[in-house]
């Protein structure tokens, strides 16, 4: 890591605390820095629901955006490093359409179902369960593929048209549905920060660091991967168990995320993106911890936004991100005129 | 001199009423035969509470006129009601109304269970003929039709079987549209099918919900018993309210849950709000204005409703524990500490249709009386909720 680096790492680890901070402190209930500080190190406030407030309510949705967005990211560079195209993400890939499979199958499909089946998903863990199995399908049927087609450009198509099937059958799926189980499916799909209690977090992050090791573990495959299959096999490196290597951490990454926050448009393509127009690299062992950080980031500042500081209301999330973060590409491209890949 | 000018008059009177002759045979010459509304005086039905619809009764004939059937529209709908007798003699300018209807109307098909209260306290549940999602109406007199093969499945109200309905052939289609945009309700009326609209749902207060039975009343010529039906509802609910209003304390209301983000709940000026300040509570959100419900963050709703004594109508969880699994934040409430929860959503009928959605518009009095008896128990003693449970 050059100095330069050194100075921007440093900068942007400052940045997320900042950012962190000022995700915690800003809500619809207005209250001092003080009683911030004070329950966040257990002192007692002012008010105790302000306690409740800071340490159930926003610190588990500060945390949950830092690694949502940070899980996203890393996946988004992941898929569009092995796929080599700058299109790829979790939602391309239909990682995100398993995962909404998956959870339409048991919101909408109790109906169609047996009984048995539906009471089998009615517990907490349901939804989650559900959301991991179907974007891991969807993953491996992708990886499937992968293994006959060598063309990378006719894999990321055959992730689209995956994406393209699980969404009709949600539609079908939708058509047969009650008002009440339509409701609570449209609910998911905007995805939520502010959902998870400790216990959740506790294993969503489990769950996340083992996906973040497997992408560390990747990044010297991931270098050599962006010179081309056939040069990497020419270095040594076997092809197939990278790949398998590179989906297993971002199925674990963007599907777990996916099943416990609901389906986060945008970070996982964006993010990328942004991070290597800021570091002008294509080196992984820069570009890992780099999104890691933006998104972590980028991510707070969503769920500041949508939370409509000092008021009652709040926006769903994955509108914010989208309408936050695209123009952030945009401006990024038009003022550096060409994509960085 | 005088003569003259008296002949001269004369003339002019005489070719004055020849014109008007000639105007009279000309117009009628050119126009269908139709009743001279303007001239009929007509016997307008009362109400009292609702501003949606009106009815005025020409002897052989009626007019209903429906008023916004949605919200945000100004557009107003003209039905004509004949008896297939009267209806041979007179013809109505097709283009002038939204639709005519023959009485006495032997099949019809309703779109929403808010109807079904209506033909059963009416005794017509015999006309229905088809409904899309029947599994929702619980009506036992209906289920027994429904069992019997004598309604058939309309698919849905977005999404109306047309095939099936056209087949049905129904004299009327007694409809619900959230938007004016209803494809299928277009393709019923071009085939010469008509559609009524109503708007219950749309008027903001219990009462005027309740009084549609009026509507339904006017169209099966049953005025009479349905201007009794609601007489009886809206003394039960009078009552009921001044009993409650003896009451000097007011349990603060909690209502609604999160979904995703956002806390769902009822404005201080919806129906549901209504029936909470009748029931003489303290709704914790009753100075909030507007049309919908409230979306607030958690926040807000944590800060405000901690400690509220009561919390009504979670959404559509039906135990503490899923409502405790859709958000850890929901068990932070003290009413749901002290079991203090009530839900409709656990009364059913005999396919699973929840009974509030379809008799709770029709019958404020029993919802009033269930709010009154679960926030001041001590009053209506031997009464026992019919709607609302305690979420266990």
């Amino acid at each position: 890591m050059t100095k330069d680096y050194k100075y921007s790492f440093s900068l942007l680890i400052i940045f997320l605390i900042l950012c962190f901070f000022m995700n915690i402190s800003l809500g619809s209930v207005n209250i001092p820095l003080k009683d911030v500080f004070n329950s966040l190190i257990g002192n007692p406030t002012e008010q105790d629901t302000w306690q409740h407030i800071i340490l159930n309510y926003r610190l588990p949705k500060s945390l949950t955006a830092i690694i949502v967005g940070s899980g996203l990211g890393i996946s988004g560079l992941l898929m569009q490093t092995l796929f080599r195209n700058p299109l790829a993400g979790p939602f391309v890939l239909g990682i995100s359409s398993g995962a909404s499979l998956g959870v339409a199958l048991i919101i909408l499909g109790s109906g169609i179902f047996s009984s048995a089946f539906a009471s089998l998903f009615i517990s907490k863990w349901g939804v989650t369960i559900a959301a991991s199995l179907g974007s891991f399908i969807v993953l491996l049927a992708v990886m499937m593929v992968s293994i006959k087609v060598r063309d990378t450009m006719a894999i990321l198509i055959i992730g689209l048209m995956f994406a393209s099937i699980t969404s009709a059958i949600v539609s079908v799926l939708s058509y047969f549905g009650s008002a009440e189980q339509l409701q609570q499916y449209i609910f998911w799909g905007f995805g939520s920060l502010g959902n998870l209690s400790w216990e959740d977090l506790f294993i969503l992050c489990l769950i996340y660091s083992l996906g973040i090791i497997l992408s560390i573990a990747s990044i010297k495959t991931l270098n050599t991967l962006l010179l081309g299959e056939n040069y990497a096999k020419s270095l040594g490196l076997n092809i197939k168990q990278s790949r398998l290597l590179i989906i297993a951490a971002t199925s674990l990454l963007a599907g777990t995320i996916t099943a416990f926050a609901g389906p986060i448009a945008f970070i996982g393509l964006a993010v990328p993106h942004i991070t290597r127009q800021i570091f002008n690299t294509s080196s992984h062992k820069i570009l890992l911890p780099a999104v890691f950080l933006l998104g972590a980031i980028i991510m707070l500042i969503c769920d500041t936004i949508a939370q409509l500081p000092n008021t009652d209301y709040t926006l769903p999330i994955n509108a914010i991100t989208s309408l936050v973060g695209a123009p952030v590409v945009i401006w990024l491209l038009v003022r550096k005129r060409k994509m960085m890949f | 001199m005088t003569k003259t000018t008296s002949y001269l008059s004369y003339i002019r009177t005489n070719n004055l009423k020849c014109i008007f002759l000639f105007l009279i045979i000309f117009n009628c010459k050119n126009k269908p035969k139709e009743l001279p509304t303007e001239i009929v005086h007509g016997k307008t039905i009362t109400l009292k509470y609702a501003k949606g619809f009106s009815v005025v009764d020409y002897n052989t004939y009626k007019i209903i006129d429906i008023k916004n059937p949605w919200p945000n529209t100004e557009k107003n709908y003209r039905y004509v009601l004949i008896n297939k007798e009267n209806a041979a003699k007179t013809s109505f300018l097709k283009n002038e109304y939204d639709g005519i209807i023959t009485t006495p109307i032997e099949k019809v098909v309703v779109t929403s269970t808010t109807h079904i209260p209506a033909l059963d306290l009416l005794n017509v549940e015999n006309t229905l003929i088809g409904f899309p999602g029947i599994d929702y109406i619980s009506s036992e007199k209906i289920r027994q039709r429904i069992d019997d093969g004598k309604v058939k499945e309309l698919g849905k109200n977005e999404g109306l079987n047309t095939e099936i309905l056209l087949e049905l052939n129904p004299d009327v289609v007694v409809g619900f549209g959230i938007d004016g945009n209803n494809r299928s309700f277009e393709i019923i009326k071009k085939s010469g099918i008509p559609v009524i609209f109503n708007g219950d749902w749309v008027e903001n207060s219990p009462l005027a919900k309740a009084e549609w039975i009026k509507f339904f009343g006017a169209i099966f010529n049953k005025e009479k018993e349905a201007d009794s039906i609601f007489n009886k509802i809206e003394h039960n609910y009078l009552m009921a309210k001044k009993i409650a209003k003896n009451v000097k304390i007011q349990p603060t209301i909690l209502s609604g849950a999160m979904h995703s983000d956002v806390w769902y709940l009822p404005n201080g000026t919806s129906t549901e709000a209504q029936l909470f300040k009748d029931a003489n509570t303290h709704y914790l959100w009753k100075d909030t204005e507007g049309s919908g419900s409230l979306k607030l963050n958690f926040e807000s709703v944590f800060v405000k409703a901690k400690d509220a004594d009561i919390w009504l109508n979670p959404s559509n969880y039906s135990n503490l524990e899923i409502l405790k699994n859709a958000n850890n934040q929901h068990a932070m409430f003290k009413a749901f500490e002290n079991k203090t929860v009530y839900s409709f959503t656990n009364t059913t009928g005999a396919s699973g249709g929840v009974i509030y959605y379809e008799l709770g518009m029709t019958r404020p009095d029993i919802v009033l009386k269930d709010l009154i008896k679960i926030c001041h128990p001590e009053l209506l003693q031997d009464y026992e909720p019919y709607f609302f449970k305690r979420l266990e």
